[in-house]
């Protein structure tokens, strides 16, 4: 089988797993979901074989441009949630990480994006490269809980509801956060010094990394030290990934920079 | 003075500091950084001033962006100094001693008792409190023995570690600033250069670069010697992500080209009422080469562009310097009669040859031209860095702390109470409560049913 072969299949399991996900909170029965997480789990194994198969031929690791980074990203936020499934008992979790996943594999496969695997340009060819966009991306999928658990927040109605949301927030948090650190700004900051030779530029894509780790430090200061809770804390959270995706994509669009491939 | 620290020490002040950095810095990317001051005036017009006044134009380096962050470096120092003091005695100093009913009030507790002696009894529990890690110590009682047991005490610094990492950022990024320097050393294949402020020279042998097979380039690279006194002493290939560092600087592959200004070429002259007539000459810019017959002394070329376009004002220019359409500007000369002035391609052989030549006798062949490779190293040197990493691995540190290592404190109380042994133990922990609660259970479920 071939890479986009595995990735169809894994794209059509995971579209059958928003589905199930989805029919599960309208018929109000919260066992389908555990058939969404399975359907979400075998996508997972076909898009996991996907990612190894391009990495073996390509001779890359396989994040080196938007098509590649999607993929990978869309991987990670399906890790993340098979990983907060098990404790957070929250069905609707599953239902719009889905909706996030298929919109990020969907764009991925859009023909805009080109599949192709190039060569490494002399500036990717580091084993940082490894290190530092797949713990980025990580950090960045369990941000993605946070933000879905905070929306989830916003709209939710019984006390019970919210306190569990607000609990999975800090917690998918707690993880997103040290992950961001050590892989965006920590290796970035290594593999910056060891390719241009400097560890910190001011480079667009840089500084939207150093606004987003500012917007969660806000949210763990507000939350540990000032008791904020709820509402406030889910406002800060949904900012910090929305300003993580600008630095993921926006800034690759609309500001011109160093770090430009993608 | 007192008023001073408490305005440092206040967490309000922290969260206003995010505000403003991170607005500051959102400013920085949406204004161009560094740019001229044309390119300012063509943008915003007469508020360019304002913008340059303002140092927006330079954002992460003027004074008001610098002194944010010494603000909030000073912010984190101080309240990072004054929360340690209780935070220390709470983990470390000695307990407050507790009572079996506040241990009661916990959301995380137990009460049993135990048919045995209180020595025997606090050994049991003792012993699976140290199984599970804890570190305890024993308070005496008049009718009993209290415990405290607690571990990962050092869980509750990690915060104060990942500040600390912060700072020495901070420091190292001031010090890179202040005391880094850098510059870019061309080198030609062969060439030697000094090295400003350090103490050795280096030495480019060889330059090349490798392409995929398609075409595209996969790497430069630079063979460097370092030269001390005169003599060679390291040997090392330089490309990118592969710096050579030696004595606190660091080399790095930053640019290259070719010296198209002093190119090698080969030029034949021929005739065209004479087929058989062919002679090559070596030459340079400049440089008069003779031909040594009849119609033609000897050859000139005027000028010499890689990839030949014409610019503004009808100016001949070079569009790369990649070689993608090599001309040069040749004359030739009958002794002191300019016979033939004109620009010759050598992937077009027939074009151009006419226009100021057309009804000349000569032709021209651009048949070779090389020049030679230079390489762009940039020399840096960055003091600040070692600061970097070592706050790096602090920061790291300090979250791991932070979020995986929380404390946990357990305190038992075993009282004699109607000729048995009362136990009633409390604890509590920073997280993960859930697993802590099922720590708990364990510890004291074994404790009254041992097996």
């Amino acid at each position: 089988m071939t890479e986009s072969t595995l990735f169809t299949i894994a794209f059509a399991l995971y579209a059958t797993a928003l589905v199930v996900y989805f029919a599960s909170l309208f018929a109000k029965r919260e066992k389908w979901a555990r058939n969404g997480l399975v359907l979400a789990a075998a996508g997972l194994v076909s898009h996991t074989a996907a990612l190894i198969l391009r990495t073996v031929v390509s001779r890359h690791a396989p994040f080196t441009n938007m098509y590649e980074s999607l993929s990978f990203l869309s991987w990670a936020v399906v890790v993340a949630l098979i990983v907060f499934s098990r404790k957070s008992r929250v069905p609707r979790l599953g239902a719009y990480l889905m909706l996030i996943v298929v919109g990020l594999v969907a764009l991925a496969s859009s023909p805009l994006m080109p599949k192709e695997a190039t060569p490494l340009v002399p500036a990717l060819q580091s084993y940082w490269l490894w290190l530092h966009v797949s713990v980025t991306l990580l950090g960045e999928a369990f941000f993605a809980v946070a933000f879905v658990s905070s929306l989830l927040y916003l709209a939710a109605d019984t006390e019970e509801k919210k306190e569990r949301l607000d609990a999975l927030s800090y917690r998918a948090v707690a993880v997103g956060f040290p992950l961001f650190t050590l892989g965006g700004l920590i290796f970035g900051m290594v593999w910056a010094y060891r390719a241009w030779g400097r560890y910190w530029a001011w480079d667009p894509k840089e500084v939207w990394s150093l606004i987003t780790w500012f917007v969660f430090a806000l949210y763990l200061h507000t939350r540990i030290v000032m008791g904020w809770k709820g509402k406030r804390s889910a406002v800060i959270a949904i900012a910090g990934f929305l300003a993580a995706l600008f630095t993921y994509f926006g800034v690759n669009y609309l500001l011109a920079g160093l770090h430009s491939y993608g | 003075m007192k008023s001073v620290w408490k305005f440092l020490a206040s967490i309000k002040l922290a969260i206003v500091l995010f505000i403003l950095i991170t607005l500051a810095s959102i400013l920085g990317t949406l204004i161009p950084q560094g740019s001229s001051a044309a390119e300012y005036a063509a943008r915003y017009g007469g508020s360019s001033g304002l913008f340059v006044s303002l140092q927006l134009t330079r954002l992460y380096q003027s004074f008001w962006y610098l002194a944010l962050l010494l603000l909030f470096a000073l912010n984190t120092v101080v309240c990072t100094v004054s929360r340690f003091g209780p935070k220390w005695r709470r983990a470390f100093g000695p307990s407050v001693e507790a009572n079996s009913q506040t241990l009661m009030t916990m959301k995380v507790k137990s009460r049993f008792r135990l048919a045995l002696p209180v020595a025997a009894a606090k050994d049991r529990i003792a012993g699976l409190l140290r199984s599970r890690h804890y570190l305890l110590t024993e308070y005496g009682r008049e009718n009993g023995v209290a415990l405290l047991a607690r571990k990962r005490r050092f869980g509750v610094f990690g915060s104060d570690i990942v500040h600390l990492g912060l700072l020495v950022i901070l420091a190292g990024g001031f010090t890179s600033g202040l005391g880094g320097h850098r510059v870019d050393v061309p080198l030609l294949e062969g060439q030697t250069a000094d090295v400003p402020h350090a103490a050795f020279r280096v030495r480019l042998d060889k330059f090349e670069t490798e392409y995929y097979p398609r075409g595209e380039v996969k790497a430069w690279k630079s063979t460097v010697t370092v030269l001390e006194n005169g003599a060679p002493v390291l040997t090392r290939i330089v490309e990118v992500n592969r710096p050579l560092s030696y004595r606190g600087f660091s080399f790095y592959q930053m640019s290259y080209g070719w010296d198209w200004d002093n190119p090698r070429l080969e030029l034949e002259v021929r005739k065209r009422a004479d087929s058989a007539f062919s002679k090559t000459v070596a030459l340079k810019v400049g440089e008069r080469a003779p031909v040594d017959d009849a119609d033609v002394s000897h050859v000139v070329v005027r000028q010499f562009v890689p990839d030949f376009v014409i610019g503004e004002g009808n100016k001949v220019q070079s569009r790369s310097q990649e070689p993608n359409n090599p001309a040069a500007m040749v004359e030739a000369w009958k002794g002191e009669e300019r016979v033939f002035s004109g620009w010759i391609f050598a992937k077009y052989p027939d074009f151009g040859q006419g226009h100021a030549a057309g009804q000349s006798t000569l032709a021209f062949v651009l048949k070779n031209y090389a020049a030679a490779p230079y390489s762009v190293l940039e020399a840096a040197k960055d003091p600040g860095v070692n600061f970097i990493w070592l706050g790096c691995l602090l920061v790291t540190a300090g979250f791991f702390l932070a979020f995986y290592w929380p404390p946990r404190e357990i305190r038992v109380v075993l009282e004699e109470v109607q000729g048995k042994i009362e136990v009633t133990a409390g604890g509590q922990a920073a997280k993960s409560r859930e697993a802590f609660q099922s720590e708990f259970d364990q510890i004291f479920d074994s404790a009254r049913r041992p097996a």
